[in-house]
């Protein structure tokens, strides 16, 4: 084996036995305090069973929306609701990032052996994402049951490869708006607004916006690879392109995305001031 | 050990005019203002130095110490540990570096103590035979297995200085950074932490770099100090020398039977209150004995005591005040 490559599996290794210990920890967490355990399983998945509805509603008065039927909608949307709440499970202290800068808490992360980031989001591990997970879930499965989807190995596969690279942009979105605050030096709670567009241009067919917001959606901003253009191949509606190319271009996409807000972190981090006593 | 190299950090900050019209001009025409931080500082530590760094408030030895553990990235200068740059290999050298910050934890608030130590095992890659006699031999100078499964909410302040110690050394670091430790900590809590420092320092090697507002530190714990105001630094050396040098004088004080206290050529008498006479000489020309035996022919005494200069004396100098 080379040293370059042996040093890389080391590292690998290092890193997921770290976050092992985390998973564990966060799990344990949760577990010391029960009753907000039963108060986000309420809460969560209402909030999406609720956004569905309005869904169901607005389809069953207008028949369609954009030219996808329910079923499709219902695909869709499961799809937008999975990533986002991987993405809550992952990468939700992105929205606080600025507390962080004010309050000098990357100090502890840029004592330790291992990337900023990685800790930042890893030693914060969002257990509770799961329960935006479930009603995800079950929209998906509800959404591939109308529209008949025969569920193949290939079609797992492509799903997944999706979802990693949906899961990626979000979390590069939130990095890169976060990133903001070690240039600004405020903390700006983006949470808000981040949730309100995507949930917008996720949860239903990009093509009922105006051309130039698809422009803009697709290259500048690419939340439509989140969803929307998937959903669109794997589902058949748009059966220009493979069916596959379309999640691998999402998971590039996603790279691509992480890897700028990265080195827009690492930017700010050089500018990090720290807080006084 | 450590080499700092013509440190410097320089922040920028927007000048705020009072007032709506105030705010729109910085809105419109933002002004900024460059602040000096730290300016050129330069110096070496050596393993198993205890090094204090004193100075007021934004003098810029938090500034310092966050630049020497890789916090803040150097306007100019750089920093090396065992000679490597810290901003630059940042991952590899802190593996050499423990930091306990007087006011942050890096303790997991909702778990146990023992949580949090294995958190740091895994992330430091500590064998378990080595983690054990760490914690056996920090044991030995804190007692800290008798908390080590209560939850980090419910410790006072002293338990949790006490577990952010031992957290900071459990990867057996060559260096330890300490910014303000013993602020806010009882007297038991103060003795505990400074035993600390020297049972690691004595049995380890280990270098600790401390700033501290707290004289009982300095005196107790440091052979040298580096002073900083302005950011600049003032004074660096062996604490003895430089009270001998800053401040090479001692306090006699008389107390006599009645108020009418006599004059001494060899010494100046700076107070005279009621019975009490204070005479301030340098030590290197004469001794207290000597001012006794010569007052004592003119005047009966009643009493004496001596009052070194001490540290204080010297910040008070160092600090311009």
């Amino acid at each position: 084996m080379e040293p370059a490559f042996k040093r890389a599996l080391k590292e690998l290794i290092h890193y997921l036995d770290v976050t092992a210990c985390v998973m564990k920890m966060a799990v344990m967490t949760v577990i010391e305090y029960p009753s907000n355990i039963a108060g986000w399983l309420i809460s969560n998945p209402l909030q999406f069973i609720m956004g569905f509805a309005i869904i169901k509603f607005v389809v069953e008065s207008f028949g369609q929306i954009s030219g996808w039927n329910y079923g499709q909608l219902a695909f869709l949307y499961g799809l937008s609701v999975i990533s986002h709440a991987l993405s809550m499970i992952f990468f939700v202290q992105g929205w606080f990032m600025g507390y962080y800068v004010i309050e000098g808490d990357f100090d502890r992360y840029l004592t330790r052996p291992l990337g900023v980031l990685y800790q930042f989001f890893f030693t914060n591990i969002n257990i509770f994402g799961v329960t935006d997970l479930i009603p995800g879930i079950l929209v998906f499965i509800y959404g591939c049951v109308k529209c008949g989807i025969c569920v193949t190995p290939l079609f797992i596969l492509q799903v997944l490869i999706t979802l990693a690279g949906a899961t990626l942009i979000r979390g590069g979105i939130y990095i890169l708006l976060g990133s903001t605050s070690f240039h600004t030096r405020s903390a700006v709670d983006f949470g808000q607004y981040t949730q309100e567009i995507m949930d917008k241009t996720t949860m239903y067919p990009l093509s009922m916006y105006p051309e130039s917001m698809q422009f803009i959606l697709t290259y500048l901003i690419p939340v439509g690879w989140i969803s929307f253009y998937p959903a669109s191949v794997l589902l058949g509606i748009d059966s220009a392109y493979n069916a596959m190319l379309i999640p691998l271009i999402t998971l590039a996409v996603g790279i691509l995305v992480m890897l700028i807000a990265g080195a827009y972190f690492n930017m700010g981090l050089r500018k990090y001031e720290s807080a006084g006593n | 050990m450590i080499d700092v190299q013509n440190l410097s950090k320089d922040y920028v900050q927007k000048i705020k005019e009072p007032g709506l019209g105030g705010a729109l001009k910085g809105l419109i025409k933002p002004q900024h203002k460059l602040i000096h931080a730290v300016r050129d500082l330069s110096f070496h530590i050596e393993e198993g130095e205890i090094v204090g760094f004193i100075g007021p408030n934004g003098a810029g030895k938090s500034t310092t110490i966050k630049m020497m553990s890789g916090i803040l990235t150097p306007t100019e200068g750089r920093v090396l540990i065992d000679g490597r740059d810290i901003s630059k290999y940042r991952k590899e050298v802190v593996r050499n570096i423990g930091v306990v910050f007087g006011q942050r934890t890096q303790l997991n608030w909702d778990l146990r103590l023992s949580e949090s130590f294995e958190l740091l095992k895994h992330i430091y890659q500590v064998e378990q035979a080595d983690y054990d006699r760490t914690l056996d031999e920090l044991d030995g100078i804190l007692g800290i297995k008798e908390i080590i499964d209560k939850p980090v909410r419910q410790m006072s302040l002293g338990q949790r200085v006490k577990g952010d110690l031992v957290a900071s050394m459990i990867h057996s670091p060559k260096v330890l950074f300490l910014d303000e430790p013993t602020i806010g900590l009882d007297v038991s809590a103060k003795y505990a932490l400074r035993k600390f420092i020297k049972e690691i320092n004595r049995v380890r090697k280990t270098t600790v770099i401390l700033t501290t507002h707290d004289l009982g530190d300095i005196q107790q714990l440091c052979e040298r100090i580096i002073i900083i105001n302005h950011g600049v630094m003032v004074e660096d050396g062996n604490l003895s020398q430089i009270v001998d040098r800053i401040a090479p004088y001692k306090t006699l004080v008389v107390e006599y039977y009645d108020e009418d206290a006599p004059r001494h050529p060899g010494c100046e008498m700076t107070e005279h209150e009621g019975n009490v006479a204070k005479y301030r000489f340098l030590k290197k020309e004469i001794t207290a004995a000597e001012i006794i035996a010569d007052l004592s022919e003119k005047k009966a005494i009643k009493d004496v005591s001596i009052e070194e200069a001490g540290i204080d004396d010297i910040i008070k100098i160092a600090y311009g005040e």
